[in-house]
């Protein structure tokens, strides 16, 4: 047993987030208190740094910690998704932090921890690292839902979180107990290798792991029957911490979930089809059907959020690579286009924070044309219209389904994406529609926040317009060489 | 299999585990609740020490005796409204509870049963030939192909310490 | 050609819109002037395009294809033929009449004409794609002005009617994109462009061809609409501003009819066939229902909107009569009417909505009954408004004339007993048509609209050019019908395979 072979440039991507977390804790305890925002900008420029890294590594097939850890196309796409997102969460939070006095130093590290997880997740070769990253990612987010420390909301918001989340996680540890117990290793790569283990024996026992391991990454992923902490979570946590939680630990989870169900579940993928497909239908309708009634634009979205969990289902109910494919695509698209409705959000909410009604939005069309053409930019992207980025999303997604003769699926889907057209319209009618006297409160257009909304703007243009140009469309979904 | 004795131990084990964990959810004073767990879990840290496992009875014993449940005992000795106090234990929910918890013990039981029933059981060898101790084979694990999770507990352990910090701390810290 | 025709017209809206945002929102004077002028010039580009126009064959023309989305083999490619010719010609006519006739608008102009103009590029590019996929996002595109324009400048109930608008329509739409995934993956190697598909037609099998033709048929049917689909229309009809009602009415309705034509006909031949009653039954049904509504209507606008359900109803029957005769002569006559059926009721009902728009602008009121004895206080405005609803009700001499009887004359030659139902519709038109009339133009003047003024020359100026063509095609039918010929010989055979 010799100590492994360690590719210390493949990793080099987690090496600079794991240290810029690590140097953004050090400058928040030597810089004065009024000028810890410093730290922020170290964020941003780390991140774009990592990026770099991950760009470096492009292409780049190896695995390396004794096969635990593996560097391919496939986590090397998911990175950049969550770098991306983080990048952008890190600019709109600039200015909240200032707004509502919170510690800077502490925040910008647990956002970069937390991506630190989710890119641990996405590489994961093996059970225990990805159960690891989860916690890292997991730990940190129930700490930034509670931020807000004098805020009982954000309290709530975190304690329930945290509850919850710990309850899946046991789920999580059970399941790859039993995984383990069933094919004797937690590898995913081994994990179907005939010789490693008699899968007649052990079937059942094995299906049950992965039915737990399912539990858990539902909860992460917010899916139907495991929804009902979003809504309260999302409403409590800080309006940004909101923001990086409902793409972040969506997209990590389905990270794990393609690399779990799809390549080392991948023989018995069409047994376990009927599940996700009813878990999918069951999540989109729930998230459509309740997101009607909410009045509250932050539940809303909370909701929408579900229902994008739902379509993102899709994929592990066809079970293909390219499904998978087109739900990474998915996942990039919903993190540009749901992040910047959150933008919008956030300069709409301004200090007096709370009162996130979506009447709140009345007359901003009017006021302010380019925050509330972009506002419904992204809400008419989130709803799937072209030629926006949610349209290209769905299509891709909706085609690898058909191609493997889900239809019925399709069909429910496209319904669902007609309800959930009715709920985002109604905060473009309070925008645009609605005539009153009162005109809207001027609005500050922070640098940074107006920097991450023009990304955000272009990003669903372009993303819808030339989907292709900017994303593979052919990634293997593990690295084949060790 | 195990011996004689040994399958003996295991039952009175078993029996010890399994009535005090029924004290810990049923007992209405909490203290003595937690009392029971620290005897539960130590049970259960014998139930390792059956299967060969030292390593994990040993961590059995430090983590969770030793720490979760002493410091379950801190808590409810430290609110003093707790110590004596009787609780009620259960909720409305407790059929719809019961429920879950029956079929899921149905569920891991069955999984189990019909392991155990198919001809060759598991496809590992029920007890590996260990020619080391199993903490000596953990400690080596742990540095060799399992050191990646391993130096990610770390980063998780300053994880869960920052934000203990920063939601503990008082307000201009 | 060297000149990319087609593009320039479908993007030259959007360069306007692109520079109305330049403009300020006080600027007025130059927002209106200056997308007036964005939206002549695909007018000119049209007839342009009607000149270059070889209407001695089906080939399709002014053909651009540029690689767009190359994984799913998606291709940048337009082209027109006899069958969208005229409708972008249309098009392009009643987009800029109805800037012309938007000049009023002083609420939010800037966005106004933003979206206005969007709106062209939508419907212009819906008539000029070849690929599914640039159809489909067409199709969308236009929606989402389309949402705005009735939601912010409708009337008392424009957020109800936007939102049915769009949800319906929206409805439909996703059903269309179903069918086109169904397609692309029947076909190998896939392939989403709308002549490949064609040409692959008759190999599709039959369920999937009833399958995808029940898809693609909701998607239509709910733009033209089709008896059971029609109920978005009355309230986005009467709660939009005039000019909006106009493109509805004018060319939104004409996409459903021409999808029709376009995809479903040609690219799926046995699935067309085995609707083909259905297409005549329900057009039946339009034509008499629509009818009887509008005899009901006591709002004008309502009327006309209704007027709208039964002509689209002469576009349905007339379309569901193709075969090819025993001399291998495809019959070409009801498909004729049907196209003739588009064109005349785009520049019939447009110019209808214009003239309630020009008169509800001045009396804010659109009872038929609050009126009458018009004619003595405001004869132009009586004469013109009476020549469009003789235009509707199919006088001869008039475009409204000749589509109909094509569409009769065609009708018979399958199903006479559906047809011979139809004509009652003719008859139920000219009943409404001729009360409205009577009520609102002769008989006592009403004095309350003392203070009434006569059509100015701005509005004049928006009707006169669809007056004249009402006279023209109604009197010369033949240029139009050498436009579309060859193009529908080519659908009736290509359904006959």
């Amino acid at each position: 047993m010799e100590f492994p072979q360690i590719d210390y440039v493949a990793i080099l991507p987690e090496i600079i987030i794991c240290g810029l977390a690590l140097l953004i804790m050090l400058f928040a305890a030597f810089l004065p208190r009024d000028r810890r925002w410093i730290t922020g900008h170290i964020a941003w420029f780390g991140i774009i740094v990592a990026s770099f890294a991950v760009w470096m590594n492009w292409g780049t097939d190896t695995r390396t910690f004794a096969g635990m850890y593996s560097i391919d196309l496939f986590s090397s796409v998911l990175k950049l998704i969550f770098l991306l997102g983080s990048l952008l969460v890190v600019f709109m939070s600039e200015n909240y932090i200032r707004l509502h006095k919170l510690e800077a130093g502490e925040y910008y590290a647990l956002i970069i921890f937390s991506l630190f997880g989710m890119m641990m997740m996405a590489s994961a070769a093996d059970l225990v690292v990805f159960f690891v990253g989860l916690e890292i990612m997991s730990v940190a987010l129930y700490v930034l839902a509670g931020f807000r420390r004098s805020d009982p909301k954000s309290n709530e918001s975190s304690l329930k979180y945290f509850l919850l989340g710990a309850f899946a996680t046991g789920f999580i540890v059970l399941g790859i107990a039993f995984v383990f117990g069933a094919v004797g290793t937690t590898s995913i790569a081994q994990m179907f290798d005939p010789q490693q283990y008699t899968l007649a024996n052990s079937f059942f026992y094995l299906m049950v792991g992965g039915g737990l391991l399912l539990i858990g990454l539902a909860f992460k992923l917010a899916s139907f029957p495991f929804h009902m902490w979003v809504p309260d979570v999302y409403e409590g946590a800080p309006t940004a911490v909101t923001a990086f939680m409902s793409s972040g630990p969506k997209a990590a989870a389905i990270a794990v979930l393609a690399r779990v169900f799809v390549v080392a579940f991948g023989q018995h993928i069409t047994q376990l089809s009927p599940m996700f497909w009813s878990l999918s239908v069951l999540t989109m309708f729930t998230g459509n059907l309740i997101a009607i009634s909410q009045t509250n634009i932050k539940r809303m979205l909370a909701y929408s959020s579900i229902a994008h969990a739902g379509y993102m289902l899709i994929a592990f109910a066809t079970g293909t690579a390219e499904a998978v494919n087109s739900v990474v695509f998915y996942l990039l698209t919903y993190t540009v286009m749901n992040l910047g409705a959150f933008m919008v959000l956030l300069v709409v909410e301004g200090k007096e924070d709370g009162d996130n009604e979506i009447t709140s939005f009345t007359g901003l069309g009017r006021r302010h044309p380019f925050l509330g053409a972009a506002m419904t930019l992204f809400l008419i992207s989130l709803a799937g219209i072209p030629p926006t980025a949610g349209f290209a999303g769905k299509f891709f997604l909706f085609k690898a389904a058909v191609a493997k003769g889900q239809i019925p699926l399709v069909v429910i889907a496209v319904i669902n994406s007609l309800i959930s057209v009715y709920y985002y319209l109604r905060v473009v009618v309070v925008m645009f529609m609605i005539d009153t006297q009162t005109e809207f409160r001027p609005v500050s257009y922070p640098a940074f926040l107006y920097v991450a909304l023009v990304v955000a703007v272009l990003g669903t243009i372009v993303l819808g317009v030339f989907p292709t140009s900017f994303f593979p469309f052919d990634i293997p979904l593990l690295a084949s060489g060790r | 299999m195990l011996s004689e004795t040994a399958s003996l131990v295991f039952w009175v084990i078993a029996f010890v585990t399994i009535i005090s964990a029924i004290f810990v959810v049923s007992l209405r004073n909490i203290f003595h609740s937690a009392l029971f767990l620290v005897l539960c879990l130590f049970s259960v840290a014998g139930v390792f020490v059956l299967l060969d496992a030292e390593f994990l009875a040993g961590v059995q014993v430090l983590i969770y005796v030793g720490g979760v449940a002493i410091l379950m005992i801190f808590a409810v000795m430290l609110t003093s409204r707790m110590t004596n106090s009787e609780v009620r234990q259960q909720n409305e929910q407790k059929a719809l509870g019961a429920l879950v918890a029956f079929s899921f013990l149905l569920i891991v039981t069955g999984a189990i049963l019909k392991t155990m029933s198919v001809k060759g059981g598991f496809g590992l060898s029920p007890s590996p030939s260990v020619t080391i101790s199993t903490p000596h084979a953990i400690g080596r694990l742990l540095l060799t192909n399992f050191v990646l999770p391993f130096e990610l507990v770390s980063v998780l352990l300053l994880v869960a310490l920052i934000g203990a910090v920063v939601l503990a701390k008082k307000d201009g810290d | 050609m060297d000149i990319p025709l087609l593009s320039l017209m479908i993007f030259t809206p959007l360069a306007g819109m692109v520079f109305l945002m330049f403009l300020k929102q006080e600027q007025v004077k130059i927002i209106r002037y200056s997308s007036a002028a964005f939206s002549f010039i695909p007018l000119v580009l049209s007839f342009l395009m009607l000149g270059e126009y070889d209407w001695t064959t089906s080939q399709l023309q002014f053909v651009e294809k540029a690689i767009w989305i190359p994984s799913l083999s998606v291709n940048y490619s337009l082209g027109a033929d006899g069958l969208s010719v005229p409708m972008l010609f249309l098009t392009a006519l009643l987009s800029f009449i109805s800037i012309v006739a938007s000049f009023g608008i002083s609420h939010r102009v800037k966005e106004y004409f933003a979206f206005f103009l969007l709106l062209e590029v939508g419907m212009m590019g819906v008539f000029a794609a070849l690929d599914f996929f640039l159809f489909y996002v067409f199709w969308e595109v236009m929606l989402v002005p389309m949402y705005f324009l009735i939601g912010i400048w409708g009337g008392p109930r424009k957020i109800y009617a936007a939102i049915k608008f769009f949800l319906y329509t929206l409805f439909g739409s996703i059903f269309m994109l179903v069918g086109i995934l169904l397609l692309y993956f029947n076909t190998e190697p896939h392939t989403l462009d709308i002549m490949e598909l064609i040409k692959m037609g008759p190999a599709f099998g039959k369920d999937l061809q009833i399958m995808v033709w029940a898809f693609f048929f909701i998607a239509f049917a709910i733009k033209v609409p089709v008896f059971p689909f029609h109920t978005w229309l009355p309230d986005a009809h009467v709660e939009a501003p005039t000019a909006v009602s106009v493109i509805l009415a004018g060319v939104l309705l004409k996409m459903g009819t021409y999808g029709i034509l376009r995809i479903s006909f040609p690219m799926l031949p046995f699935g067309t066939n085995y609707f083909s009653l259905l297409l005549a039954v329900l057009g039946v049904i339009g034509i008499i229902y629509g009818a009887l509504v509008s005899m009901a209507q006591k709002d004008l606008k309502k009327l006309v909107a209704y007027s709208s359900v039964s002509h689209m109803g002469y576009c349905l029957l007339g379309m569901s009569v193709f075969f090819v005769g025993a001399d291998g002569k495809a019959f070409i006559t009801g498909l004729s009417g049907c196209v003739f059926q588009m064109f005349s009721h785009g520049l019939i009902t447009g110019a209808l909505f214009l003239l309630v728009g020009v008169l509800y602008d001045r009396a804010h009121t659109r009872e038929i009954e609050a009126f009458g004895g018009l004619w003595t206080k405001i004869p132009v405005y009586g004469s013109l408004m009476t020549f469009f609803a003789m235009a509707s009700l199919g006088l001869p001499g008039l475009s409204g004339f000749i589509s109909e009887f094509l569409v009769f004359v065609g009708g018979f030659a399958r199903y006479p007993v559906l047809t011979g139902i139809a004509v009652i519709g003719v008859v139920l038109t000219a009943g409404y048509m001729l009360r409205m009339v009577q009520k609102m133009f002769l008989g006592q003047f009403n004095v309350r609209w003392e203070g009434l003024t006569e059509i100015n020359a701005r509005e004049i100026f928006t009707i006169a050019p669809l007056a004249i063509l009402t006279l023209a095609v109604g009197i010369y039918p033949k240029p139009l019908a050498n436009l579309m010929a060859a193009t529908l010989e080519n659908i009736v055979t290509l359904v006959n395979r």
